[in-house]
């Protein structure tokens, strides 16, 4: 019997991952609801004032969405560990970067997606001009995967050690500051009426390049932190 | 045949390094290198802060505030030195699975993130008086606490693992990630308006620094490095004889020292 192909191995890895998102459809909406409690309490702590509001608001839906990609991060590859699917991934005739790619890009669409759809909400509430939300979304959509790409990479250096959140944190926010610059500059130039093109090409360059590199470092990541 | 005769600077070059990968003949190694580190440290330290605190002039602006640049720069230096030697051993650890460049990279770690450390504070004791501030959100400063985290980052991931080896080549892989994220974090960085100063000390055309004060930064300089060299053999010795505990040669050592026999 032949091994499936790579296409067949990657729409597996991805169905499946999706069905048990979907099975276990109320941990999806954690983020989301984390996302928007921590936002609410920004005009607690700063004060309602609108006008502060709206000069933060971009900035704080970007880092908001970015703790709450990290809350969901360590899931990634944890609960694979544990039901030793991940080493079945690990065995697979298949190569492994592209499987994990497919793992990827399914926690991007079950985490980044509904934040993506709920930030709108947080912008809005936090007063950000209307004109500057379509910036704001575009620096998302380039934002979340690299999010996520890193975030695999990092998260998988962790997968064999027992406690990892702090560490996760520690690990994975320096890596994205470039990130955050980059969509919050573009944000920013967009609210002074400055042209904001650049730093959201420079997103766009990041992100293809990590989707070339990022499943394979993962890969690799992997393999040194389980040791296989 | 002449090749066969005598050895050449290259077979020499290779069987040092092959019998420096042996743990007992390293250990032996950093054990007589060190006094000669620690001495040649101390010696061009007074002489680099002698130079630089009573023989250099003062700062036609800055007056004598500018003295701590003999410490600061040469930190600055040594903390991105120090990562790239870390991430050079842990390339070397994890391609060839070398014991000992595992045991270097990740004992360089700590003493890189005291270097940042040392900068950053440095940094601001200088930044108080000059721009009246202990800290600015700027270029310079904002890559220098990134690589601080990295650093931390680095080691908390070494420690997290049972066993060390697995944990030194996963920290030693972020640690080669974080080469790959520095260039990225300081020219993003570069971007915002900045108020630390430019380079001075420059390798390629002539420097902006008058050679009074930069012989005693040079000298600074050199006393830094052979520190990172006395502390790393150090560590490394220590972190040999943990790691090789049950070997026979680490028990020889222990019982030598022990204080009854």
């Amino acid at each position: 019997m032949s091994a499936p192909s790579a296409r067949a191995g990657y729409v597996a890895v991805l169905r499946r991952d999706l069905l048990l998102a979907w099975r276990r459809r109320g941990e999806a909406a954690l983020p989301v609801l984390y996302a928007l409690i921590v936002a609410t309490l920004f005009p607690f702590a700063l004060g309602p004032e609108g006008a502060l509001l709206s000069r933060i608001a971009a900035g704080v839906v970007l880092v908001t969405v970015l703790l709450a990609m990290l809350l969901s991060l360590d899931g990634l590859f944890r609960p694979d560990w544990e039901d030793g699917s991940l080493e079945q991934l690990l065995l697979a005739p298949q190569p492994l970067g592209l499987l994990l790619a497919a793992k990827i890009l399914a926690h991007w669409l079950t985490t980044a997606l509904p934040l993506l759809l709920a930030s709108p909400l947080l912008a809005a509430m936090l007063h950000l001009p209307t004109a500057v939300l379509p910036v704001l979304m575009a620096a998302l959509v380039l934002a979340t995967p690299l999010m996520s790409l890193l975030g695999a990479l990092v998260v998988a250096l962790t997968v064999g050690t027992r406690r990892s959140g702090m560490l996760l944190a520690l690990m994975l926010l320096p890596l994205m500051v470039p990130v955050v610059i980059f969509a919050a500059g573009a944000v920013s130039a967009a609210q002074q009426g400055l042209p904001f093109i650049a730093p959201l090409a420079w997103l766009g360059a990041a992100l293809v390049l990590a989707l070339v590199l990022a499943p394979a470092a993962c890969a690799a990541a992997l393999r040194i932190a389980l040791d296989a | 045949m002449n090749a066969h005769s005598s050895p050449t600077l290259w077979n020499r070059l290779v069987l040092w390094y092959h019998q420096m990968g042996s743990p007992p003949y390293f250990y032996a190694f950093a054990g007589r290198w060190r006094p000669w580190f620690i001495a040649a440290t101390l010696i061009t330290a007074v002489i680099g802060l002698y130079g630089g605190l009573l023989l250099a002039p003062a700062d036609y602006q800055q007056g004598d505030a500018y003295r701590i640049i003999f410490i600061h720069v040469p930190c600055a230096w040594m903390s991105l030195f120090t990562y790239a030697f870390m991430a050079g051993c842990g390339l070397v650890g994890l391609v060839w699975r070398v014991k000992l460049a595992e045991i270097l990279a990740m004992e360089s770690a700590p003493i890189g993130a005291a270097f940042t450390f040392v900068t950053l504070v440095t940094g601001s004791l200088w930044g108080k008086p000059m721009w009246g501030a202990w800290w600015t959100w700027d270029a310079r400063l904002t890559s220098e606490l990134v690589l601080l985290f990295l650093y931390l980052g680095v080691i908390g991931l070494y420690h997290a693992f049972e066993d060390t080896r697995q944990g030194a080549r996963a920290a030693a892989f972020l640690a080669l990630i974080g080469v790959v994220n520095l260039p990225i974090v300081h020219y993003s960085v570069v971007w915002w308006n900045t108020l630390h100063q430019g380079t001075t000390v420059r390798l390629f055309g002539p420097s902006r620094i008058t050679w009074s004060m930069l012989w005693p930064l040079l000298t600074m300089a050199l006393s830094t490095h052979l520190y990172l060299g006395w502390s790393l053999l150090g560590r490394a010795r220590v972190a040999l004889l943990e790691l090789e505990g049950g070997k026979d040669w680490a028990r020889a050592i222990a019982l030598k020292d022990a204080p009854h026999g």
